[in-house]
Formats: structure tokens, sequence, C-alpha cells
């Protein structure tokens, strides 16, 4: 049994409210989990090195809180949260496809279609356009260019093949554009497509966000803070 | 026959064409329901523009200058959204690559048969099938990417055909495909031609390709339309022009020179076997013991 994309998107986001009223022990638990779940569905290089992005990302965080006097122990628990809810959206980005997430924005979270059909589009163009950009760099190799000067003329001499990449990429917008308006997308597109059922165990885990998320209420009243 | 195309006296220019020049000039001419058309001309003739004047692309939607009408289907294009029209006419632009829009080529298929409302079932069916018409059987996981760009064009007609157009405007879409796959995609597009009764207009460089299955021609010349007929009427019209000569199928120019400089008349051949029973019934016999000519 699978979990829904609905249902996933539900727990990063309840992970993103989780990490400011559960107590510390807690999220650092989360943390862990997520990191386990993380190299569990992916261990390629590019998880690894978006898992090593974060944590320096976080360092600098941490840093910067300190230069700013914030209490060491305060800084750390700002960066921990910090790393916790980005680290929620890269486990969704890994077990989920992106198609799913659109179509559930749309079916669930009533995101209008154009909007969610951007998110695939981009990542449908991305291939394209490191594609592109290698051929033009070839293309003016061929006709001079050459990238084995000191930084700033490199980055100057970069632009010529900047400017052609931008111009295919408008070229290239405008004909899907059109060609999207041929296929006669629309409302209809994210329709008529079978809707996502929810199963047991996607009940079961809506379950416990809805506990996690009251935490502070029974918190209060059971645990007699 | 009903005309599935009729264009009367249609002039178009771009927004970024210089005042006092067009693109297309007084175009004249009628499509018939169910023909298979080719559509050809030098390069920068004018064939796109035209597959974008029948498709309601210019001058509604990218702009420009016109004069006339253009009917489709019997309603004029003008006032129609591009999107209605497309409802109906299937169009296959030059830019194969840009036109695919989704990740996987099930979902891309599946993508024009959802806006055009089929059921998830039905969607189903079609998409496999679609797949498995152009070639790429099985195939509804692969990413893109992991295609080539012949195989994409294939895709882009499966996505267009499973939606069953009535009319399906190609505009070269054999382009990045070798001579094999050209061949057996445009046999594919003639059998959905025989069986659906589909109107096919396909602007191609490579006549070759299309001579068995193509009832009608017209030709272009710098924005001007040069006939609109018949195959077997318009190609000896196009013979007579040097440019456009080597456009025409290799075998009908070697038919048409036969004919121009031994003062005869040969047969409408569509295939080499026609040619080669036609001469033969001729009297033209091979040497003993070379070619099959004779054989
Ligand atoms: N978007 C545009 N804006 C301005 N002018 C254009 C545009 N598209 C085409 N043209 C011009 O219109 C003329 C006809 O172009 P078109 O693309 O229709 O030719 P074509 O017959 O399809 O050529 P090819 O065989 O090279 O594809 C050309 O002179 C071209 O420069
Ligand atoms: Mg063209």
């Amino acid at each position: 049994m699978r979990l829904a994309a609905f249902t996933q998107i539900i727990v990063t986001l309840a992970v993103t409210a989780w990490v400011f009223i559960l107590p510390t022990e807690a999220v650092a638990t989360i943390l862990v989990l997520e990191l386990t779940l993380l190299l569990y569905i992916k261990h390629d290089q590019m998880t690894l090195a978006a898992i090593g992005g974060l944590a320096v990302f976080t360092g600098l965080m941490v840093l910067l809180q300190l230069l700013f006097g914030t209490p060491l122990i305060q800084s750390l628990i700002g960066g921990l949260r910090m790393l916790v809810m980005t680290m929620a959206f890269l486990c969704l980005l890994a077990a989920c496809r992106i198609q799913d997430i659109a179509k559930a924005l749309v079916e669930k979270f009533r995101l209008p279609c154009e909007y969610a059909f951007m998110l695939t589009t981009a990542l449908r163009f991305v291939p394209n356009f490191l594609l592109d950009s290698e051929i033009t760099l070839d293309a003016q190799s061929c006709r001079g260019y050459s990238n084995r000067q000191n930084f700033i003329k490199r980055f100057l001499a970069y632009l010529v093949v900047i400017r052609p990449l931008v111009m295919r990429a408008v070229a290239k917008s405008e004909t899907l554009a059109l060609s999207m308006e041929l296929k006669g997308f629309g409302n209809n597109t994210y329709k008529n497509m079978p809707p996502e059922k929810l199963n047991i165990l996607d009940y079961l885990v809506l379950l416990l966000v809805l506990a996690g998320c009251s935490f502070p209420f029974w918190e209060k009243y059971f645990l007699g803070a | 026959m009903t005309a599935q195309i009729a264009i009367e006296k249609f002039y178009f220019a771009y927004k970024a064409t210089p005042p006092g020049q067009v693109v297309l000039r007084d175009i004249n001419l009628k499509v018939d329901k169910g023909s298979f058309t080719c559509l050809i001309g030098p390069s920068g003739a004018g064939k796109t523009t035209l597959c974008r004047a029948i498709t309601g692309i210019v001058p509604f939607y990218m702009g420009g200058r016109y004069a006339g009408d253009v009917k489709v289907l019997g309603k004029s294009t003008k006032g129609q959204r591009v999107s209605d029209i497309a409802m109906h006419v299937g169009f296959i632009m030059e830019d194969y690559e840009s036109q695919l829009v989704s990740l996987t080529a099930g979902e891309e298929v599946a993508f024009s048969l959802l806006n055009h409302g089929f059921k998830p079932e039905e969607v189903e069916k079609r998409v496999s099938w679609a797949l498995e018409a152009v070639g790429l059987p099985g195939r509804e996981t692969y990413r893109l990417d992991e295609l080539s760009g012949g195989q994409r064009q294939r895709l882009l007609l499966a996505s267009t055909l499973a939606v069953e157009p009535e009319l399906i405007v190609l505009d070269e879409p054999v382009s990045a495909m070798d001579p094999d796959g050209a061949q057996s995609l445009y046999s594919l597009l003639a059998s959905i031609h025989r069986r659906l009764g589909t109107t096919i207009l396909a602007v191609e460089h490579r006549m070759d390709f299309l001579l068995p299955y193509v009832t009608d021609l017209i030709a272009l010349k710098e924005g001007e339309l040069l006939v609109a007929d018949s195959f077997d009427a318009a190609a000896p019209v196009v013979y007579q022009d040097a440019e456009l000569r080597p456009l025409l199928p290799t075998l009908w120019q070697m038919k048409l020179g036969l004919e121009e400089r031994l003062g005869l008349r040969l047969g409408n051949w569509r295939s080499e076997e026609e040619a080669v029973e036609d001469l033969k019934r001729r009297g033209v016999r091979a040497k003993e013991g070379t070619g099959h000519v004779g054989s």
C-alpha cells in the first residue's frame, strides 16, 4: 500500500508546523526519521549532495544568528527547525512524482491548473535547457569563443552563450504555449484524471497528523504542565 | 465532395513583415474531405504560414495583417479560438521538441485525450493503442529524454492520432527520422487515412515517402499559389518550374522527363513496381542477365 500524494503533502505541511509546536527532542527525532526515510527511498549522489547542501546552509544560518547575538542554544534550535522543514520537502520530492503532487494540488487544494502544470513543465524542460546550453557553447566555441581567461573576461565572454540561450528559451516557450493551446489545455486536464482514492493507511497517517498538531492542547490538559 | 478547407483570396503579412510586403498572396484553394494532400515549396515559400492559417494561429493568435477568408470544416477561422479549432483539427508543428509538454510518453498522449474529455478507462486504452501504432509499444513510462529525436516525433504523432481528429495538418513531421522510420510513419498515416477517412495535409520536402498515398498536391512559391489540384494534374505543372522540380518524387521527375524528351504518355506511377510494369508493357526489356527490370 502506498500513501497518496495528498497525504504526503499534508504530512510535509504538518512537519513544518510541528517544528514550532513539538518539543525539541521530538523535532530532533523527526530529523532522524526524515534522514532514514530519505536514504531508504533514494541514495544516489544527487540526494547526498542535496542533504550536504542543506546541512551547510543550516550551518551558515546558525552562524548568522550567533553573529546577531542570539544565544547558542536558540541558534541551534532555529537551525534544527529549518533543517527539519526543508528536509521534509526533500522527502516529499523524493517519495512522490511531481505529476502526482501537481494533480493532488489541483484536486484537493484547488490550485489553478496553470500553476500546477508549471511545476511539471519546468521539470520537463530542464534536460532540454542543459542540452541547449551545451549546443550553444559548442557552437560559439566553433566560432572562437574561449573560456580560458581570467574570471572577469570569462564571465563577459559567457554572455555570448547566454544571449542565444535565452532567445532559444523564449522561442521554445512560445511554441510550448501555442502547443498547449492546440492540445486544448484547460481545466479538463486535471478534472478528467481518475481521482486519487485515500486508503486506510492514509486515514491512519492523517489521524497521526491530527494528533501531532493538537499536541499543545493535550500537553496542557493531560500532561499537566 | 465537400471541402474540408476552403481558402478564398487570402493575403497575410506577419507583424514583423516590412510594409508593402506579404508572406501569402492571393491564395485560393480547396482541400476535399478524405484527401491526402501534400504541400510543397522552397524554403521560405510560406508553407508553415499556410498551415498556421488553416489552424487559426495566423492571423488571430499571432497577429498580423490579413485579407480574405479561411474556412475549416465549414466554419471561418475568424472568431474561433485556436483551442476550439484544435478540437477537430490536429496540428503537428515543425519544432517537435517544444511541443511535448509532459514528463513521460504515456502522459503526453493522455494529455490531449484528457483535454478532449475522454474518460479514464478510454484514455488508458487509447494511450496504449496510439503508442503501439507509432511503433513505441509499452513505452508509457519512458521519460521524454529517454527517447530519441525520431521517437519523440512519433510520440507527438501518437498524441495527435489518439484523439482521432477529422483533419490532421503536419508540418515536416518526419524531419528527424531516418528513411525507414519516415516510410513507416507515412504508411501508418495512410492506414489511418484509409480506415477513418481522416483528411491529411502534410508539408514534406521528401515527397518520395508520400508518393504511394498522395491524392492532391499544393505548390507554393514565394507566397503565391503555383498550383493546387489532384496530384496527377498538378505534378506536370510543378515540373515546368525549374526551382520546384526537385521537390517532386524522383520517380515522377523521371516519368515527366521521359514524357517530355520522348513525347510519350506514361502511366501515373505510384510505386517502382507500377513503373516497371508500365515500362515492360511498353516493350522495355532488360538486357540478358542484368538487373531485375525484366525479371
Ligand atoms: N513569426 C514570424 N514573424 C515574421 N515573419 C515570419 C515569421 N514566420 C515566418 N516568417 C516569414 O514568412 C516567410 C514564410 O515563412 P514560412 O515559415 O511560412 O516558410 P516555409 O515555407 O515553411 O519554409 P521552410 O521550408 O524553411 O520551413 C519567410 O520569409 C519568413 O521569414
Ligand atoms: Mg516551414
